[in-house]
């Protein structure tokens, strides 16, 4: 035995395609000499339970999945995209950069149902309470990856500079102004000034290219780290079940692959939404004009902007002081509602919850339709 | 020109007949592509050890199969004659005129279709194995002769070949430049389709017979997918020379992004049939992985691709119904059967006269829209006018008009310069302030005027 390679482990041997085959042999040459064995089990142990509800699981996979398609559309459109000339850049690449259009309607799509994934994936899991201890720190991940797609939405949503895109983002900003404390200091610090203009979009532009991507990534990791280490949370009817009654995928052997041909569907949807209703671009942004009327937020964000509706003048502070508390309960529900199996709390929280999730759809619904 | 006219707001009519036709194409090539996989499917059964088990997976697939084709099957197919006839009349009954022996057989093709299932299925348990497979041949060889006949009048509205309105000569109408390349085409998208139906079954079966199942079901997708680009490059050379510019026009999006719809259906349908491959791969490598779902998913990225693959037939024909002959809207390209130079008072020529519509008034233009644009637009909803008339002045509308068939994927504008000033005054109203035809004529005349 050559002391400067490592012994293959006997389990790896096992895992292995047989020596003789150019695979097995590939493989076995590279654990020589990288031994990760350890790495790659720590991986293959990881499975998912199977039971009526694990449908929901596939979840976060799919927005990882726009996810991807937002990395790989957006490097596309940054080559062409241009800053300092924003309409203009836009315009060319809709108008001249060989499917530009099509890239860019993918783009959008795929920006609309990550969005839509996230949001079910968040009230899926909170459904299931998989919040609960040891679990909190998955679910402040998960929020906080939730909270820097908004983020990530609503600076792409500026880039263009066209009408539409400026004067949703400078009324969303102005919201942002009015809350108390550090509200001016935020909105001041979005725009780079008293008003939305080409130096806000610099900075949107560093954040949706730069910041973004490199937090949301960072933290995506040690989301996915912390399920690796746990394992997927079973949810009370699954853990009641005596143990030879409990049935198990393994996670990258059939789950994953399973969820592939939904994948496939789910890029055919994204592919079809552009070609059949393709993003379009409206006039460059006059930012002397008057805002167009009927103007208002995407759809994820019609939810507290219809609400704030509700509370006019100066109950506006009021309206905000709830919705903060709204957004608050999420980040403490796993120090709230801890017992497993639920409690009557935790039947509460869900019943909340659900009252939330009622909310939020009527208060979209309602937005979009007025 | 058209009759009065079917107003579907958002939608428009086109995108109607395309919903209902979309689901219908989808549910009749697996009609007929499920007949060759009962057949092959009994003869393997007959072959293993264990037919029995096959022959409960087959009961179990041609039940599905039985209520999903001929329920929605019947339902969207007469919803097309339904819609078609309501979308465009004119254009329904040139087709039914031509090819009234080919609808007949068809309707006889249908009725032997079901009545040869019927007795497949219904006589499970008492027909012998040997009847059953004779009855699944049949039944397959009467559903692609109904295909047989469909694609002669679906491929003549795009290629009518050497038909001529004068000649009237329908064999070379049916067998025209397209229809071959069509027929195989569909064929292969029929095979597909079975297997992709058959991996949905399979996932409902116990996990050994699975595998097996989905191992036979992918022979029926893999080859097909693999011979599909050889016959759609042979398509797409059958296609007339304008539909091919059109394509390379989409390529980069002129226009703000919405003439390229031909080129984008065609990478929806060229991408989508590459997942399938790739899911068809992927489930054929891990079958006991795969889920119910996820065959679905795949059954319903077909759909995806189809639909790329019909709107792409669609648009290749624009501006006509009948590529050559009559155009989408209701108007004859060829003077001789509508014998009215196109720059006279519009409401002349038109079959039906909206008697509210006086000259000049919002009427006036608003019937206009109904009658030449609605059969493909929507004021803002598809295809919205509202969105693509936001920067027109009365001058710029003026001149589009006149224009209209310059870019060759709109039909001329039919109608003198008060009909061009009424419909320019209706479109650019939709913006919030309402213009007269007259201010329009005004504006037109003093831009006129050096």
């Amino acid at each position: 035995m050559d002391e400067r390679f490592a012994p293959v482990p006997p389990e790896a041997e096992e895992s292995l395609p047989p020596p003789g085959t150019l695979v097995g042999q590939g493989l076995r040459a590279l654990l020589r000499r990288y031994p990760i064995w350890p790495v790659v089990a720590f991986f293959g142990k990881k499975r998912v339970p199977e039971h009526r509800d694990t449908g929901w699981y596939a979840l976060g996979g799919i927005a990882m999945l726009f996810f991807a398609i937002q990395v790989v559309t957006g490097i596309l459109l940054m080559v062409y995209y241009r800053p300092s000339q924003p309409w203009q850049s836009v315009q060319r690449i809709v108008t001249e950069v060989p499917y530009g259009a099509l890239i860019r309607s993918v783009h959008h799509w795929s920006a609309n149902l990550m969005a839509l994934a996230l949001f079910v994936h968040l009230f899926s899991t909170f459904f299931m309470k998989a919040y609960r201890p040891p679990r909190e720190l998955t679910w402040l991940t998960g929020l906080g990856l939730f909270g820097l797609v908004l983020f990530f939405s609503f600076s792409g949503y500026l880039l263009p500079w066209d009408d539409l895109s400026f004067f949703a983002t400078r009324v969303g900003i102005a919201e942002m102004e009015k809350a108390p404390l550090l509200g001016p200091w935020m909105a001041d610090l979005l725009r780079g000034g008293a008003d939305v203009t080409v130096d806000t979009i610099g900075r949107f532009y560093v954040f949706h290219v730069t910041v973004l991507p490199l937090l949301v990534i960072a933290l995506l990791g040690v989301h996915l780290l912390f399920i690796q280490l746990q394992g997927v949370s079973e949810p009370d009817h699954f853990a009641a079940l005596p143990g030879e009654k409990k049935r198990y995928r393994s996670f990258f052997g059939e789950f994953l692959v399973g969820e592939i041909p939904i994948w496939l569907f789910l890029w055919g949807v994204v592919l079809a939404l552009a070609a059949m209703l393709p993003r379009g671009l409206a006039l460059e942004a006059d930012v002397t004009a008057a805002a167009p009327v009927g103007i208002k937020p995407e759809w994820y964000f019609l939810a507290p902007y219809q609400a704030l509706k509700l509370f006019p003048g100066r109950l506006e502070l009021v309206g905000m002081a709830m919705m903060g508390l709204a957004a608050g309960s999420l980040l403490v529900v796993p120090f709230i509602d801890r017992a497993t199996p639920s409690d009557a709390r935790g039947r509460l929280v869900a019943w909340l919850g659900a009252a939330g999730l009622v909310g939020l759809i009527v208060m979209t619904v309602w937005g979009l339709l007025s | 020109m058209n009759y009065p006219v079917w107003n579907v707001p958002i939608l428009g009519s086109g995108l109607v007949v395309a919903i209902i036709a979309i689901i219908h194409i989808l549910i009749s090539h697996l009609a007929v592509g499920g007949g060759a996989f009962l057949a092959v499917a009994e003869w393997w059964a007959s072959r293993q050890a264990d037919p029995e088990r096959i022959r409960a997976f087959l009961r179990k697939f041609v039940t599905y199969f039985l209520v999903y084709t001929t329920v929605f099957g019947a339902t969207t197919g007469v919803g097309i004659w339904f819609s078609i006839q309501l979308a465009n009349p004119e254009a329904t009954s040139l087709l039914i005129h031509q090819f009234v022996f080919a609808w007949a057989t068809e309707w006889v093709t249908f009725i032997g279709e079901l009545t040869v299932l019927y007795f497949y299925y219904y006589g499970w348990h008492t027909n012998s194995r040997r009847m059953q497979l004779v009855l699944a041949i049949l039944y397959f060889v009467i559903a692609w002769f109904s295909l047989f006949i469909i694609n002669g009048i679906l491929t003549f509205m795009l290629t009518p070949g050497g038909w001529t309105l004068e000649n009237r000569d329908i064999v070379a109408g049916f067998f025209n430049p397209g229809y071959w390349p069509a027929l195989f085409i569909r064929t292969l998208v029929m095979l597909t389709l079975a297997g992709l139906f058959g991996f949905v079954v399979a996932t409902r079966v116990d996990d050994d017979l699975k595998e097996r199942i989905i191992g036979f079901a992918a022979r029926f997708v893999v080859p097909a997918a693999l011979l599909m680009p050889l016959f759609a490059a042979w398509y797409w050379f059958s296609l007339p020379v304008e539909t091919h510019t059109m394509w390379h026009n989409g390529i980069v999006g002129v226009a703000g992004g919405r003439l390229e719809a031909i080129t984008r259906y065609s990478w929806l349908a060229a991408i989508t049939g590459g997942l399938i491959v790739i899911g068809t791969l992927i489930i054929a490598w891990k079958p006991r992985a795969t889920t119910t779902t996820a065959a679905i998913a795949l059954l319903a990225t077909a759909q995806l691709s189809m639909l790329g693959g019909e709107f792409f037939r669609e648009m290749a024909r624009k501006p006509f119904v009948i590529r050559g002959v009559l155009y989408s809207n209701g108007l004859w390209k060829a003077p001789s059967k509508a014998p009215v130079a196109l720059d006279q008072p519009y409401f002349e020529s038109t079959r039906w006269e909206p008697d509210h519509a006086t000259p000049g008034s919002a009427a006036h233009g608003e019937w206009i829209y109904r009658l030449q644009c609605a059969s493909c637009h929507t004021l803002d909803g598809y295809r919205s006018l509202a969105a693509r008339t936001a920067q027109w002045t009365p001058g710029f509308g003026d001149r589009f008009l006149q224009n209209l068939n310059q870019q060759g994927v709109m039909p001329p504008f039919q109608g003198n310069s008060q009909d061009r000033a009424a419909l320019v005054a209706y479109l650019i109203s939709l913006h919030g302030k309402p213009v007269a035809a007259a201010e329009v004529e005004a504006t037109l005349a003093k831009e006129a005027k050096p």
